[in-house]
């Protein structure tokens, strides 16, 4: 469904992203796990589209110069020099890393916004869906999104992302910062969405654990390298993986 | 990779590696890096008086720097503090009318009258907008826009001070030199000299207001009494400029708060470059004499001095300063990937 090769992305000299081919296929939820500065947010600017904007921005201020190389392919389509908008339209959409979410806007105002690609039938279809699987926001709905709890925001940020009738839909660190148990309840919401809706995910983590049971597949990075890929069982059956990524200790009796 | 991709590079130069921060110069060469580029503002300033002895140009180049302190002023506030001030035609008419009082009423020089209504109009404008010092973004600015407005309907509505006529019969400067070369010398030395305060311990918390406020509390500082400093750091130099504006014109009145003191600075820190103090110095530089040569075209100047206004921002919205510093520093080359 969608393929990068060759992906590599340069902040001023410091190469971010070296390399990368990534794919992923119709209906997978595919994992990206790296620690910080690994090039998990670069790589799903880039896979965006929000990357070429970074760059514009940077060059009008006169800050660093980013450079994007590489082809990223969705359905057959090369779409290296999309526009993030034109990017959303062909059902790339975004939930970005620290949620972002339109903080001075109710809840129900934040999904609408969201909406703006969905004709009006789709987003009230949308919105039910998503206080389906996210009860809690139903009741927060005419909440003001900067008073809603860090879970909540999360939520209200997938629920956002998916109002755009994604087909692809790139989660950015969708646990930073949440309890156990709510990283454990956005998981199997993941899973679900990716079930009910028939659509594909990428999604990028620094700890592995949560999300290991419900990726099809994934990739390791590491200073912007993809160092591993594999199958969940490829993965955890690699004992340097475990330690690393899902904090099981090995006993090396 | 064997696609041969290019990318463009930017690479610091030799001698700013390392020179940076650390001043162990060997060669002339060396030394030249880092001095030339000052040494020709310096130079270029202190000359200007004697390339262009024109009555007219020496009008022109005192207003220029009167403008180049104002913008430094808003520079100095606006990417150093995070306030984004309007009220250059407030520090502006508050220097000048005391200038004129201290002149006229009790008779003081003009080499005493402008330090005296610096220090004390640059006090007067920092309690007079300590009550806006919580506000930020365009609240601040927005106040500090009424400031003058209001200053100068008072003025004319109680017709003191010289009401609508402004106060006349204020001295000169004893010559046409000690009036240019005073300026030049203030801009130089204020503006090297705010450059030295931001890299400061008092420089780094009040970028680092800018920054977060929120974490600036959280370390123990008052964030109002360092924005209080700052504000009366900039309001002194504001003052010494309308202060000096009044003894070059002679006269002082309700037009030293018009909207142009507060305006054109902005422009040229834009023109100039944000946030490096030797930006907006020489947008003043630029912008003052230009607006001067388009004077030919009467109306139509503003419509050219619009144009170009739009132009850079559209064009060179990073200032020629910083597109300069970066030339200067790296070069750039075209690699293999």
């Amino acid at each position: 469904m969608l393929e990068a090769t060759d992906l590599m992305v340069f902040y001023e000299n410091m190469l971010a992203l070296n390399n990368i081919n990534i794919k992923c296929a119709e209906g997978q939820i595919v994992g990206v796990f790296g620690a910080n500065s690994a090039g998990k947010s670069t790589l799903m600017y880039t896979l965006s589209g929000i990357m070429q904007d970074i760059q514009k921005k940077e060059e009008m201020a006169g800050g660093e110069r980013i450079t994007i190389l590489g082809d990223v392919t969705y359905r057959g389509e090369d779409i290296s020099r999309l526009k993030p908008s034109q990017r959303a339209k062909k059902g790339i959409v975004l939930c970005p890393e620290r949620r972002r979410i339109f903080s001075e806007s109710s809840v129900l105002e934040n999904l609408k916004i969201g909406g703006y690609l969905a004709s009006s039938a789709e987003a009230r279809k949308t919105i039910r869906y998503v206080f389906e699987i996210f009860p809690a926001l139903e009741k927060l709905k005419n909440r003001v999104g900067g008073f809603l709890s860090g879970g909540e925001q999360q939520m209200l940020a997938i629920g956002r992302a998916l109002m755009a009738q994604p087909n692809l839909l790139l989660l950015d660190e969708p646990l930073l910062g949440l309890s156990p148990l709510m990283q454990a309840m956005l998981m199997r919401a993941t899973r679900e969405i990716r079930n009910e809706m028939k659509i594909s995910i990428i999604v990028t983590e620094q700890y592995a654990r949560p999300v290991i049971p419900i990726v099809d597949y994934a990739f390791i990075l590491e200073n912007g390298a993809a160092v591993m890929e594999g199958t969940r069982e490829e993965l955890m059956d690699n004992p340097d993986v475990r330690s690393a990524y899902f904090g099981v200790e090995e006993s090396h009796a | 990779m064997d696609k041969g991709q290019r990318r463009k590079e930017r690479i610091d130069r030799g001698i700013k590696v390392r020179t940076e921060g650390i001043y162990a110069l060997s060669s002339l060469r060396e030394l030249s890096y880092l001095s030339v580029p000052r040494l020709v503002l310096i130079i270029g300033l202190l000359a200007l008086p004697l390339v262009m002895p024109s009555i007219y140009w020496q009008r022109v180049i005192t207003i220029t720097c009167i403008y180049a302190l104002l913008a430094l002023s808003f520079d100095f506030l606006a990417h150093f503090v995070g306030l984004v001030c309007l009220g250059g035609a407030f520090f502006v008419g508050t220097g000048g009318y005391l200038a004129a009082i201290a002149n006229t009423t009790f008779g003081l020089p003009p080499w005493m009258t402008v330090p005296l209504a610096a220090v004390v109009g640059g006090s007067l404008c920092t309690v007079l907008l300590l009550p806006c010092l919580p506000l930020r973004g365009v609240y601040f600015a927005i106040v500090s826009l009424m400031y003058p407005l209001l200053l100068a309907r008072v003025i004319e509505a109680l017709d003191i001070l010289g009401g609508t006529d402004g106060i006349m019969g204020i001295d000169s400067f004893a010559n046409r030199w000690a009036e240019q070369y005073f300026l030049i010398g203030a801009l130089l030395l204020l503006m090297f000299g705010v450059r030295r305060l931001v890299n400061t311990d008092l420089g780094l918390v009040l970028r680092g207001i800018k920054d977060n406020d929120q974490a600036i509390r959280a370390s123990g500082m008052s964030v109002t009494f360092y924005k209080s400093i700052a504000v009366f750091i900039a309001s002194v130099i504001g003052c010494l400029s309308g202060a000096s504006l009044v003894h070059i014109y002679m006269w002082s009145g309700i037009s030293q708060f018009a909207l142009d003191f507060s305006i054109l600075p902005i422009a040229a820190t834009v023109i100039g470059g944000g946030g490096t103090l030797v930006g907006p110095v020489l947008g003043c530089l630029l912008l003052v004499p230009i607006s001067e040569l388009l004077r030919d075209f009467g109306t139509l100047r503003i419509v050219f001095y619009a144009l170009i206004m739009v132009a850079f921002i559209i064009f060179r919205s990073e200032g020629i300063m910083v597109y300069g510093q970066r030339k200067y520093h790296q070069f750039e080359r075209w690699t293999e990937v």
